[in-house]
């Protein structure tokens, strides 16, 4: 095959190389997600990053069966890179975890792999932070994990976002109210999801069913806002399943209030992405300056069915690298300096083990190995942002340079200073 | 409430998307028609607008930088961004059409085993013939392409038709509708969350000044 010559060193589309400041940013956003994770009493799962492609293109995975990267292994099985963690998590409880005692609360940090186009947020590889609760089929479960990632986007440091909650039940119901082809189905789900009211209209002017029926798809792509929205779909409600779906939410509402996270939620009837997947509640968070979700999340139920006994399970995936986005949009970013001190090297024990105490207390302290003189030194610390020099005055005494000023000093008051600057 | 910020399509929509929008309550005839400026304020403050290129109407929007636009159907369905459309709107009406040398024997279009097809709409042409077994090679031009089966570049063309008239007159006919369209209003998904109450007030005003256009045009 006759192949463009690439660039040295260039890099496929949809990947990314991070470092200085944005790697740390990104590492620091991880460990706040693992933290309130962890105090929620969710524990961490690590699956392979690759699999069989059969295991996560089975039935449960065929949303992301047309975008996974898949290989051969040297037997000439076909292995694919994991598209999500909710597949191997449903996987893992499945076949090893089905006797044990539950609820399981899991949460994962990893990198995911999809084959799409690098576009509107996309990436090829990209970070999922996500949890998932099995085994409790309850709206309680459901409020629960809605909390944690209210709570979770709050620690990152997010405070203007919102949460759209719906609930596939009341679009399923109105399908089978209506008994339609699956072709016709499958518009009717397009012109929801893109709330087209022409699409509608269009659909409507084709359906010969009665007025409640009909006024039922007249109101459905308006079913958004605040709870009274429930009312409506309540009155309009057509069946049992909808009417539960109604009740459902009603119940997952009631639990955000008493969390008293209701004012980052939306409910929205609407939303009916991934229906083939979604068994109960659905829903999507959004902030400022990113145009699409950083965070979604639902009620899957029947997955874990595919990989050993059924298991009720509800959990959201977070995209890490939108996530910092928003952050970005809505902070004014601060350049944190990338080091606390530079020490000169200047060979003497006693200056050395200055520098191992400033370390054991927790600053970030490193040792100018280039050798550099005392003027060059100063020029490089101003460049890079270093707040503060330390040189050598003898074995064990340092003149500490900063902006401010200069002073010289030995272990006890060394001691004393580091301590100020990790406060 | 939030302010909302409309991309507008440059070309052919533009006139009628500030005529609709001023009869709406949202003027911006004046700062557009008067001033090179590409941020233009309305009168009330609510709502800001930015003029774009129409192929890239549904990108502002889908990224957000936009948080509604007005575009018509054919560059919707072309370049297929995920954006809502809330509403279509009673202007821009005309069609996408495949279009050939008035001296074309008349065979169909099914028959041709890989007609050269100049456009600047390749995803719905492609789809079009593919849809009959055909095969297309596409000629992408971002203009002129009615010129293209005269000059000997294409077999044949599809193109947006209004009344068919540059098509006549350039010894052109139409062969086949691939669709109708019109203009419409898109809307990000994140700001449909975001700013609910401002993009649902405005979708309101809007929805209401169609069905009075509407009912102007009947009586």
């Amino acid at each position: 095959m006759n192949r463009k010559r690439l660039a040295p060193g260039e890099l496929p589309p949809g990947v990314a190389d991070l470092f200085f400041h944005a790697a740390e940013q990104k590492l620091a956003l991880e460990a706040t997600l693992r933290d309130r994770f962890t105090r929620w009493g969710y524990r961490p799962v690590i699956p392979p990053t690759f699999e069989y492609a059969e295991t996560l293109a089975s039935e449960a995975g065929v949303r992301l069966a047309e975008e996974m990267y898949r290989f051969f292994d040297r037997d000439g099985r076909a292995l694919a890179l994991r598209p999500d963690l909710t597949i191997p998590t449903a996987r893992i409880v499945g076949v090893k975890l089905f006797d044990q005692p539950l609820p399981l609360r899991f949460y994962y940090i990893g990198n995911v792999f999809r084959y799409e186009e690098p576009r509107a947020g996309k990436r090829r590889e990209f970070t999922q932070a996500g949890v998932e609760l099995i085994g409790a089929p309850e709206a309680s479960a459901d409020a629960e994990v809605i909390a944690l990632l209210v709570d979770a986007l709050q620690a990152a440091g997010l405070t203007d976002f919102r949460i759209t909650l719906g609930q596939i039940g009341f679009f399923r119901g109105l399908l089978a109210a209506l008994s339609l082809s699956a072709e016709a189905a499958e518009r009717l789900r397009v012109a929801v999801d893109r709330r087209s009211q022409a699409e509608m209209e269009a659909i409507l002017a084709d359906f010969d069913g009665d007025d409640q029926t009909r006024e039922a798809i007249a109101v459905l792509p308006m079913l958004a806002g605040d709870p009274e929205v429930l009312d409506e779909a309540q009155r309009i409600a057509l069946n049992q399943e909808m009417a539960a779906a109604v009740a459902n939410l009603r119940q997952v509402w009631e639990r955000l209030r008493q969390y008293d996270v209701t004012d980052h939620i939306v409910l929205d009837l609407a939303q009916v992405r991934g229906m083939a997947y979604y068994t109960g509640i659905l829903f999507e968070a959004f902030a400022p300056g990113v145009g699409f979700p950083l965070a979604s999340g639902g009620r899957y139920d029947g997955l874990i069915g595919h990989f050993g006994p059924d298991q009720p399970a509800v959990g959201f995936a977070l995209t890490v690298d939108r996530l910092l986005t928003a952050l970005d949009h809505q902070a004014a970013a601060e350049t944190a300096p990338p080091i606390d001190v530079i020490f000169q090297d200047c060979g003497h024990m006693e200056c050395l083990s200055l520098v191992r105490r400033a370390r054991s207390l927790g600053a970030r302290a490193a040792l100018d190995v280039l050798g550099r003189s005392v003027d060059d030194l100063m020029a490089y610390a101003r460049e890079q942002g270093i707040p503060r020099v330390a040189l050598c005055e003898g074995p064990g005494r340092v003149r500490l340079v900063t902006e401010a000023g200069s002073r010289v000093m030995e272990a006890a008051a060394w001691e004393e200073e580091v301590r100020t600057w990790i406060g | 409430m939030d302010r909302l910020r409309i991309a507008l399509p440059k070309g052919r929509l533009l006139s009628a998307s500030l005529d609709f929008l001023a009869r709406a309550g949202y003027d911006f005839r004046e700062g557009v028609q008067h001033t090179r400026r590409l941020l233009v304020s309305d009168g009330t403050g609510r709502l800001e607008a930015v003029l774009v290129k129409p192929k890239d109407i549904p990108v502002f929007v889908e990224y957000g930088a936009a948080d509604l636009g007005i575009v018509g159907t054919d560059v919707l369905r072309e370049v297929e961004r995920d954006v809502y459309e809330p509403l279509l709107l009673p202007f821009g009406y005309c069609r996408l059409s495949v279009a050939a040398p008035a001296d074309r024997p008349d065979t169909p279009l099914r028959l041709e085993p890989s007609p050269r097809v100049a456009t600047s709409y390749p995803n719905l042409t492609h789809r079009f013939f593919q849809e009959r077994g055909v095969s297309p090679e596409i000629i992408l031009l971002s203009g002129s392409v009615e010129l293209s089966p005269l000059v000997g570049l294409a077999d044949l063309l599809v193109d947006m038709v209004e009344t068919g008239r540059t098509l006549r007159e350039n010894g052109l006919v139409e062969l086949r509708t691939i669709m109708h369209s019109q203009a419409a209003l898109i809307a990000n998904r994140a700001a449909y969350a975001l700013k609910k109450e401002a993009i649902t007030a405005l979708i309101e005003d809007l929805r209401r000044t169609v069905a009075e256009m509407r009912s102007a045009d009947d009586a």
